[in-house]
């Protein structure tokens, strides 16, 4: 067919690529990561929560605490693979999400948008805070499966340095955030809560979750350097 | 006395390859004045306010009234409709620049057509037999009426897409107007036909999963379209889809 | 054998509608527009579209339909076409509604009508007050169906330059700018539909889109297409005033219930709201008690202008008149009316559910086009036309809501009568004359782009819209439109010295402006023309030297043809076919 050309006419760069329907993994990956962030790790740190609040009860009690936990059958497989894997999964695929998202709150700073962003700094934040964190006390230093009685004196150890005290709070109230945060993104995006009144009302029950939670672990720090039980010995059961 | 003037900044760019520079430009106001007619009063005169003989700006426009969505560009810095921005409720200079995630053709002009693209890969259609003499559609309640007018109000202005930190080359993320549409026609009596259809291939990559739930759409649409419920309520579905699909394997 | 290959210029709902039957029936389509077709101004359309299903059991019927559409266009339509519309509208509605259009319903799950101007019936079905959009929506998805199964290749970001006609005067093709490299191509086909909707561009701000200059109109008809009726321009009643253009406020506001008015005494200067009844002129509910707010689109303008520039009633001297909804039910309101209270609210800055709404006339259809006979064909072999650029349903004034059904309906009779006549068209010799019509569009290219000179076509065009919207729009005066005449001869002078600010070869707008405004320039001659031979009153043109219909000398279309002389278009008269119903005078002030 005949043609005037003007010469040689500049390309368009490419685009976003349109939907690749039907094709792909991402989305079961993606919903894998959505669902571990509730279960197991969000029933995981309710646990978690809940057991550091027996340090309030002094280093005895949570030391017979970490010694019960230690006794469930198949204690080591129960840790991999609802603890360790799931936790390595959402907190690696949770990296992979960040990287690809790109955060524009700075020109529309508008509530969701702040939530979006702080959803990705708050678990980047988890994930370096559980890095260190399952080092140091799970793999490092005194093994605590082995040594139950010696856990309140390890962490208090720890804690003995303000820099890391910070570091815990921190991360606490990240982490309590992201979890609470992450429920509601949950109910959201798998079609719970569809309507926006649902979405608000839920926002509000998530809220208080997110409080409770936060409360409940920084109480859990406060034990161990509050005015109860300075430099404890290890107990003897 | 100093006629009023209004102040443009305005981002210009003459094709993919040349460099992106800023024109500064000084227009009268006059009332009522929105941003298309100030961009059609510089090509009337194109002259930046230093007095430099510049070319008209192109941009994509049509009806003028919030309706055809070809103007979507950014003013101040936010996605919106040209020409219902009006000027005397913006913040001077009002800076113009290009939506960012689309390919820049020229000035403010930007290449769109992956949405419709998408409008394809999701069969937004109700596959009708013909266009021949059937009677009357299926009975519709005024109820479902008024779910489904408000989904059919987009105009692919693409501004939800452009403001989703999602929609990006790396995710390949649909957006939200796709998902939209797909609640629309799985709304439908007879579009349902293609409901299972649609929702695999919203589970697709850059499928609905990659939605981050940070609610932009909703806030930029200029049409108010209940584009956060219609990305739950296809989530759900495409979930229940996904899993039925892999029961009945 | 290969598919019959037909190009539609035009993705408007007649381009649409068109591409749908040729695909289906198995025809090949290009479908070439200047925008992305979802982007078409038949977007624009709000208040919805007429067929005589009589679900409110008034006893409506298709041959009143016919009878108010002829009445309203005061006899100057030909009958056959318009009646064999007014018969199909009912299945028309059927088909968009299994296409999903959400039409508003009743609560037994019926579409839902309400009334529109010039008829006494329920008629106009709707989807709220984005109608046009719902309907455009609905055909662009059967059409990007088809796109997907391959049937139909879009062109869009493609401009119309001109057909390819033959030694033989056949149509074997066009030519195409594209509009991002602005390269040339010349595309053929076994035949041509245009659909390239109407010219208020010509009138600078109207009601239509940028994109409605008429240039492909333009064009044909310089190539030796007929252009009929030209004089015939609709002024809707109810329009904001804008810096950019006239913003529509539907008829439907009216069809449920909205009132005109204006304060009875010139200088109340309360808001509308706090005046009260007793000192409120509802003009058209007294001048026309029968139709009331409800009389055709030329009648209301007539009367707004009446009341505004004889009676000096406008508001605070204003050009303007108020059109009020605030007696109404809000909700019911945002039901039926959401679209266009969300245009006043943003555009003006005032919720009309509470304040009345201040609206002027603005140049809003083309009842005039191409002209083409009972199968959409032009007189050039091979070029069909549906929409609004041809000139067949709407007589002298086009009723409201009468505009959807008669694209969808003439590109309906275009697209197969394309491909018929595609199915017995003889094979073209050579090239078809394309390579001559290329090369004709590439020198015209050239020389406009190397042209010096001091004029822009920006503001020949705005004073090309000055005076056409001044002089030949609802009051006409031989003298005064002979002013516009000679000042379009004046700018197509001054054209040959327009000077392009932006001579690049990529994506320049001002390049297909300006390349458009020369075919609006030669167009706007048909108006002018039409409008000073035409001595009478009809319809929506109106003299008042000559306030009679004169159905001996002037029942007849007006068909331009391009002489290419400073004189300007030939133009002749044709007869009108009135076999159906007789012509009868057009009073809505009393019962007819």
């Amino acid at each position: 067919m005949a043609t005037v050309e003007s010469p040689a006419s500049p390309q368009l760069r490419s685009g976003v690529e349109p939907l690749r329907a039907g094709q792909g993994s991402s989305f079961i990956w993606r919903k894998l990561h959505s669902l571990l962030g509730i279960v197991p790790i969000g029933a995981f740190l309710l646990e978690h929560l809940l057991s550091n609040y027996e340090a309030l009860k002094g280093p005895l009690a949570y030391g017979n605490q970490v010694k019960f936990l230690n006794s469930l059958p198949m204690v080591r497989v129960l840790e991999w693979v609802f603890i360790f894997l799931p936790l390595l999964y959402h907190g690696l695929y949770g990296f992979y999400i960040w990287l690809r998202g790109k955060s524009n709150v700075v020109y529309y700073p508008w509530a969701g948008n702040w939530m979006y962003t702080i959803q990705r700094y708050t678990g980047l934040i988890a994930l370096a805070y559980i890095i260190q964190h399952v080092w140091r006390q799970r793999f490092t230093g005194v093994m605590l499966p082995e040594n139950p009685y010696y856990a309140f004196h390890k962490v208090q150890v720890e804690l003995s340095n303000p820099w890391m005290l910070a570091i815990y709070v921190i991360a606490m109230i990240a982490i309590c955030w992201h979890f609470a945060y992450g429920v509601w993104l949950f109910a959201a995006k798998w079609g719970i809560t569809p309507g926006v009144n649902a979405r608000r009302r839920f926002g509000y029950v998530c809220i208080a979750l997110g409080i409770g939670l936060a409360c409940l672990g920084l109480a859990g720090i406060f034990a161990f350097v509050g005015p109860w039980y300075p430099s404890a010995p290890i107990p003897t059961p | 006395m100093a006629e009023r003037t209004v102040i443009f900044e305005i981002k210009r760019q003459a094709n993919p390859d040349a460099p992106a520079v800023w024109e500064r430009f000084e227009i009268p106001w006059r009332h009522g004045m929105n941003v298309i007619s100030a961009l059609m009063d510089i090509a009337g005169n194109p002259v930046t306010a230093d007095g430099r003989q510049t070319t008209p700006i192109t941009y994509d426009s049509n009806c003028l009234e919030e309706i055809c969505g070809s103007c979507a560009m950014l003013i101040n810095g936010k996605a919106r409709m040209a020409c219902s921005a009006l000027i005397d409720n913006l913040e001077q200079p009002i800076r113009i620049e290009p939506l960012t995630k689309f390919p820049l053709v020229r000035d403010l002009q930007v290449d769109r057509s992956v949405l419709f693209e998408n409008l394809k890969r999701v069969k937004a259609w109700v596959p009708i037999d013909g266009t021949y003499d059937l009677g009357p559609g299926p009975r519709v309640y005024p109820q479902q009426q008024e779910t489904n007018y408000p989904l059919s109000n987009c105009i692919s202005c693409t501004c939800c897409m452009e403001v989703c930190p999602q929609f990006n080359v790396e995710t390949g993320f649909v957006g939200a107007a796709t998902i939209a549409q797909v609640k629309l026609f799985n709304n439908h009596p007879t579009g349902k036909v293609f409901k299972e259809e649609r929702l695999r291939a919203l589970a697709g990559d850059g499928g609905v999963q990659e939605c981050g739930y940070a609610q932009n759409c909703v806030e930029a649409c200029p049409k108010q379209l209940p584009l956060t419920t219609a990305i739950s309520d296809i989530g759900r579905d495409v979930v229940v889809q996904k899993v039925q699909d892999w029961l009945r394997s | 054998m290969a598919a019959r290959k037909i190009i539609v210029v035009g993705g408007g709902l007649a381009g649409l509608a068109a591409v749908i039957k040729i695909a289906e029936a198995g025809g090949a389509v290009d479908l070439f527009s200047i925008v992305p077709v979802k982007r078409s101004h038949s977007v624009c359309a709000q208040g919805g579209i007429n067929a005589a299903k009589n679900l409110k059991g008034e006893g409506d019927t298709t041959w009143q339909h016919f009878d108010d559409t002829i009445y309203g266009g005061d006899f100057l339509a030909n009958q056959t076409p318009v009646k064999a519309m007014c018969e199909a509208a009912p299945g028309i509605i059927d088909l968009l509604d299994r296409m999903g259009v959400p039409f508003n319903r009743t609560p037994e799950g019926q579409l839902d009508f309400r009334r529109f101007g010039g008829t006494l019936y329920n008629r106009t079905a709707f989807a709220g007050a984005t109608t046009g959009q719902q309907l455009l929506y609905a055909l662009d998805e059967q059409v990007r169906r088809h796109e997907s199964e391959g049937k139909v290749k879009k062109y869009e970001g493609w401009e119309f330059l001109s057909a390819i006609i033959d030694g033989k005067g056949v149509v074997r093709g066009i030519v195409a700018m594209n509009l991002r490299t602005m390269d040339l191509q010349a595309f053929m086909a076994d035949a041509v539909i245009l659909a390239t909707g109407g010219v208020g561009a010509i009138f600078g701000k109207s009601t239509n889109s940028v994109v409605c200059t008429g240039s492909a109109q333009s064009a044909v008809f310089q190539q030796g297409v007929y252009y009929a009726n030209g004089e015939f321009i609709q002024v809707h009643p109810t329009s904001i005033p804008g810096e950019d253009k006239l913003r529509l406020m539907s008829e439907s506001a009216r069809g449920e219930g909205g009132r005109v008015w204006v304060p009875r005494n010139p200088g109340d200067k309360r808001p509308g709201r706090s005046i009260p009844e007793s000192d409120r002129f509802y003009f058209l509910e007294e001048w026309y008690p029968k139709y009331g707010n409800l009389v055709p689109r030329d009648v209301a303008t007539r009367a707004i202008h009446k009341v505004v520039y004889q009676l000096g009633l406008g508001i605070d001297g204003q050009p303007m008149v108020y059109l009020d909804l605030s007696h109404i039910d809000c909700h019911t309101l945002h039901r039926k009316l959401g679209g266009i209270l969300e245009i006043y609210q943003k555009f003006v800055g005032v919720d009309p559910c509470v304040e009345p709404m201040k609206i002027f006339p603005g140049m809003h259809y083309t009842m005039g086009g191409l002209w083409v006979d009972f199968n959409q064909m032009t007189n050039i072999p091979g070029l069909f036309a549906a929409g609004e650029c041809e000139y067949q349903y709407h007589g002298a004034n086009r009723l409201g809501a009468n505009s959807l059904v008669s694209c969808i309906f003439g590109g309906f009779v275009a697209g197969p009568n394309a491909l018929q006549y595609a199915s017995s068209a003889p094979a073209p010799e050579g090239d078809g004359g394309a390579a001559a019509e290329l090369a004709r569009q590439a020198e015209i290219n050239k020389k406009l782009i190397e042209n010096q000179g001091g004029e822009n076509p920006f503001k020949l065009w705005r004073e090309l819209g000055e005076s056409m919207t001044e002089h030949v729009t609802v009051t006409r005066y031989n003298k005064s439109i002979k002013e516009s005449d000679e000042k379009i001869v004046e700018l197509l002078e001054r054209y040959k010295r327009v000077n392009l600010s932006d001579k690049s070869q990529w994506a320049n707008t001002s390049f297909a402006f300006a390349r458009q405004l020369k075919n609006m320039l030669e167009l706007s001659r048909t108006i002018t023309l039409g409008a000073i031979l035409r001595d009478e009153s009809r319809g929506a043109h109106y003299k008042p030297d000559f306030p009679d219909r004169n159905d001996e000398r002037f029942l007849k279309t007006t068909k331009a043809s391009f002489t290419g002389s400073v004189e300007g278009p030939r133009i002749e008269f044709e007869e009108v076919d009135t076999q159906f119903i007789k012509p009868r005078a057009r009073r809505y002030d009393v019962a007819s």
